[in-house]
């Protein structure tokens, strides 16, 4: 347990998650974006930012919004990670949305199209009204593919944007945190990657999830980029800082680790 | 908490053993999953087991040489010989054709023996100390092999498959040619999904849905980018509740690459296969057994379903030989003496239990 | 300089002409544009609050922040906003910027709050009636009294996702050419945008302020983790100000964040490079003067003979090319060559030892015999 907590530390050091806690205070990340790569798989990320909102404050109330997995793979996985997603969701401090099968109407009426989008924010927003005065401030959305979403949108990015905006409206109104998944190689060959680039925009926080230089190896899987751009919370400010990790996934844990601290 | 964990692995591995007694195609993978043999006993070995159940192996192809056919072929006929429902989609006209190229099982023992030769070949490389080792992982290896003596075969790609293989009900074919939208093979796949739907553990049969040249120019759809994703991520989808499995090759050549790596990311398992130069004086001299090679595999993803560690590879390129003329075989490049462990990576991968890795990364 | 982008602000239009304009303009590889548009905001309001500018208030039109994000942000800049409601109105484009949420009150599950300062704008496609929001509001700030007010717009890029560049260039141009508005300033990310919007917002503006990360890499790639600020909160800061007599004032700062805001430091190390992109490409000069001349003449030039009359025995280390001047180009090699042994001894140099490298600190020389 000693190392479980010291590993996932520097992370939470990086987004400043202990102190926000210790004040009492809900989690304001603002918007987190975590980009990966089709090398770099960075879901576990969310994994562990879910598992860590579950367990820590019992206050915290988790709208995940699912892609690309069902609720059992994630269930399995938070299981290892000493996390009983079903517990949770009787206790509806997770509210699962499963959009895989999510699809706007590819109607020739410009209403039809946005309408899918606006009935999940209107759920959201339902929701988190729906939840007593004192959690409201401590929701945390979760998205686990944006690219998968911009399919079940038939590739209509803008409505997809004005979705983010609204969710983002959303962490003005109630101080809640939008953490979403999107990757970056879909867009970097791109001459103007307009989506992507709007959507770094929106982050106050960075994630940049990449694959060693000197590809995938047994011991290090990859390299994590945090960069709390804009991200500013009661006095002690983490604004502007960038940290540069190593990790490592492991079934229980993930470890992270300063770049040549390992031995 | 965590000590919790070892038990949840182990109990995965439990029920490893459940299924696999029930039907012969079947086996148990890591974390819970289900898996279903590739067709390839070796490809079967580097991806630890096969291809789970509810996964989307993608292959991209080499606009020059056909080898996604053969991993195709070999996926379809295993399923066949596994009387597993099989639905098969191409852009052709006849996509129904295809299934008299298809492999049949070698029969004859002394045909099994022949690619336990290069393993212990291998063998002798490594040096005595672990020798031992390597002996376990190999019976282990030979003990599965034995219990599940029909999970996965060794196809001789000289003989046609059997009739009686083809004549089943369960063979569904579809042109993916003519028709102007994806409408089609989407309510195909969806009624032959419907059948799949995973009701509760008990799981009897499995169905193989095999995709040829998803995007390929001549499909009247192949300019609807949003619709071919939107269709592959309901694929995805029915997959994941449904004891299906769905292969799919695609060309990324001819495909945008912000559209290619959209399709990548939706992939549980991501292949490809390249052409080798012939005649490469050079390349022959680099790499060893040159003159057996077909081709090139690389392993770019393997599927993750119910975890969150990535299954590393020692080796993600392996080169495609056709040992007689007759089996595939993947071998891992030997680039130069010294890479003596390829041998191994098999072994170990092949082990299929979930923390299988955690052993091998202390030292 | 950042000062003096904020002078012109305050000091607003001349009678005639249009309303002083700012394009605040940064890139994903140096993303403070938003500070400094915070920065130029609460300058302002400071400048407004005290009488000392033309305008006598502010109308900001908010897309990418809640209105109460701005009044929290004056009054963590020690701007009273108490009297905040007869100086600032906000134009919330931000809460409900295409109706949707009206589309949910309309299914009867939201409830909709009201504000004094703010006015909702529900339909941002819809450039006319806010360009007469707009002025409605900056109506209500100045009363019926003959003044004028400002106009802040936080991110020109989230407008041209909704409504075409022909449609804002001319809300921005009515907005400019308006008799009340003094000035207007707005931010724009310009990598979002093609290259001739990021041009036409430049054209249309009086003052360009654009940020830029401190050492940009010269041939614009960029590795994919460079493409995000790596250089920490820093950059440089540039402006281009369109002079009213025609003259073109390029300045160069540094700027740096704080949690407090930014920070602008001087650069003045860069002076002499500022202009060189504004000097025309003028023609050689080629008359030249009597004493211009003398001068030429009188240079003795590296390459010329400096003997007096004597053939050249310079070897040149070239061979040339017709025979007969190689014989000559010979003979002159062997002189210089004797020359040399005479004057020279023999060099024999001992390195040390293996380690040490050639190009030490320590001069290779100073323990040679010659």
């Amino acid at each position: 347990m000693e190392q479980k907590g010291s590993s996932w530390d520097v992370v939470e050091q990086a987004l400043g998650l202990g102190q926000m806690e210790e004040e009492g205070l809900p989690w304001a990340l603002g918007v987190v974006l975590i980009e990966d790569r089709v090398e770099t798989d960075a879901s576990f990320l969310l994994h562990q930012l879910l598992k860590r909102s579950l367990s820590s404050n019992p206050s915290n109330t988790i709208i995940f919004l699912a892609f690309s997995h069902p609720f059992s793979h994630y269930d399995r996985i938070l299981r290892k990670l000493g996390c009983n997603l079903v517990v949770h969701r009787e206790n509806n401090r997770l509210v699962f949305l499963d959009m895989r099968l999510l699809q706007c109407p590819d109607g020739d009426e410009g209403k039809t199209r946005e309408s899918g989008l606006v009935a999940l924010y209107g759920k959201i927003r339902k929701t988190i009204h729906a939840l007593p005065d004192d959690k409201k401030n401590f929701v945390i959305i979760m998205i686990d593919d944006v690219s998968l979403m911009e399919v079940a949108a038939n590739g209509s990015l803008d409505h997809i944007l004005d979705f983010l905006h609204y969710c983002h409206t959303l962490t003005a109104e109630f101080k809640c945190s939008l953490v979403m998944l999107n990757h970056e190689d879909i867009y970097s060959n791109m001459e103007r990657p307009t989506f992507i680039l709007d959507m770094e925009y929106l982050a106050d926080v960075l994630i940049k999830a990449e694959p060693l230089v000197t590809g995938l190896a047994t011991d290090v899987h990859g390299q994590l980029m945090v960069l709390t751009n804009k991200i500013c919370h009661g006095q002690g400010s983490s604004r502007n800082k960038k940290h540069n990790f190593h990790f490592r996934v492991k079934e229980n844990r993930v470890e992270y680790f300063y770049p040549g601290s390992r031995t | 908490m965590a000590r919790t964990n070892p038990r949840t692995s182990s109990f995965s591995r439990n029920l490893s053993s459940a299924p696999s007694s029930q039907s012969p195609g079947l086996k148990c993978g890591p974390n819970g999953t289900v898996v279903v043999s590739s067709g390839i006993p070796d490809l079967d070995k580097i991806l630890g087991g096969g291809f789970p159940l509810g996964s989307l192996v993608m292959v991209m192809e080499d606009a020059e040489a056909p080898h996604h056919m053969l991993l195709l072929r070999n996926f379809m006929s295993q399923g066949l010989v596994h009387n597993q429902p099989l639905l098969y989609a191409s852009p052709s006209k006849d996509p129904r054709g295809f299934l008299g190229t298809l492999p049949s099982p070698a029969s004859s023992k002394d045909d099994k023996s022949r690619d336990r030769e290069p393993e212990q070949e291998k063998g002798l490389r490594i040096a005595w100390q672990y020798k031992k080792y390597f002996g376990e992982n190999q019976n282990n290896f030979d003990g599965n092999r034995d219990c599940s003596h029909q999970y996965c075969n060794d196809f001789d790609l000289r003989k046609p498959l059997e009739r009686q293989f083809l004549s089943g009900q369960h063979v569904d074919c579809v042109s993916i040619q003519d028709s102007p939208n994806l409408d089609t093979i989407r309510d195909r796949c969806a009624t032959f999904l419907n059948k799949l739907s995973r009701n509760d553990g008990s799981i009897t049969s499995a169905g193989r849905i095999a995709i040829q040249s998803f995007c390929a120019p001549q499909c009247k759809y192949s300019n609807m980018e949003w619709d071919m994703l939107s269709f592959i991520r309901f694929l995805k989808s029915m997959i994941q509740s449904a004891n299906a499995i769905a292969v799919l090759t695609f060309p990324p050549s001819l495909l945008s690459p912000s559209f290619s790596k959209r399709l990548q990311h939706m992939a549980d398992t991501l292949l490809s296969v390249r052409a080798i130069p012939d005649e490469d004086k050079d390349m022959a001299k680099l790499l060893t057994g040159y003159q057996d090679m077909v081709g090139l595999l690389n392993v770019h993803k393997v599927a993750r379903i119910n975890t969150q560690v990535p299954l590393i590879l020692e080796a993600t390129t392996f080169s495609i030989k056709l040992q007689k003329h007759r089996f595939l075989v993947l071998e891992c490049l030997n680039q130069a003496p010294v890479d003596g462990s390829s041998g191994t990576s098999y072994s170990k991968s092949s082990s299929c239990s979930g923390s299988s890795k955690t052993g091998t990364l202390d030292f | 300089m950042a000062e003096s982008i904020c002078r012109t602000l305050r000091n607003g239009r001349l009678e005639g002409e249009h309303a002083a304009a700012l394009t605040i303009k940064d890139t994903i590889a140096s993303p403070f544009g938003f500070d400094v548009f915070n920065h130029v905001l609460s300058q302002l309001s400071s400048f407004i609050l005290a009488g000392k500018s033309q305008s006598r208030g502010v109308v900001v039109v908010a897309f990418t922040r809640s209105p109460s994000f701005y009044v929290d942000l004056l009054k963590r800049r020690g701007i009273d906003v108490d009297a905040s409601k007869k100086w600032i109105r906000i134009l919330d484009c931000y809460t409900d910027p295409v109706g949707w949420k009206d589309m949910l009150i309309e299914c009867g599950s939201l409830s909709q709050e009201a504000s004094t300062t703010a006015r909702l704008c529900k339909d941002v496609r819809d450039l006319d009636k806010m360009c007469s929001s707009i002025v409605e509001l900056g109506n209500g700030l100045i009363g019926q009294v003959k003044g004028h007010f400002s106009v802040a717009i936080d991110s020109v890029s989230v407008m041209l996702r909704h409504a075409s560049m022909t449609s804002i260039a001319d809300l921005l141009n009515n907005l400019r050419g308006h008799d009340q508005v003094s000035s207007i300033f707005w931010l724009l990310h310009s990598e979002l945008h093609e290259v001739r919007v990021t041009a036409v917002l430049e054209y249309m503006s009086s003052m360009v302020a654009s940020l830029e990360p401190l050492n940009c890499s010269a041939n614009g790639q960029r590795s994919e983790l460079e493409r995000v600020s790596l250089l920490g909160p820093k950059g440089k800061f540039h402006v281009r100000l369109k002079r009213r007599n025609g003259r073109v004032r390029v300045m160069y700062e540094e700027f740096y964040l704080e949690h407090s805001g930014i920070n602008f430091t001087s650069l003045s190390s860069e002076d002499g490079l500022v202009y060189q992109g504004l000097v025309p490409k003028v023609q050689f000069n080629l008359q030249l003067s009597e004493k211009e001349r003398d001068d030429r003449a009188k240079v003795v030039l590296p390459f010329e003979h400096q003997g007096i009359g004597k053939p050249i025995q310079i070897y040149d280390g070239r061979k040339s090319l017709t025979e007969s001047v190689n014989e000559a180009t010979a003979v002159s090699t062997e002189t210089l060559q004797t020359a040399g042994d005479s004057s020279n001894g023999e060099i024999i140099y001992f390195r040390d030892s293996d380690d040490e490298m050639p190009d030490s600190d320590e001069d290779p020389d100073d323990d040679l015999d010659i």
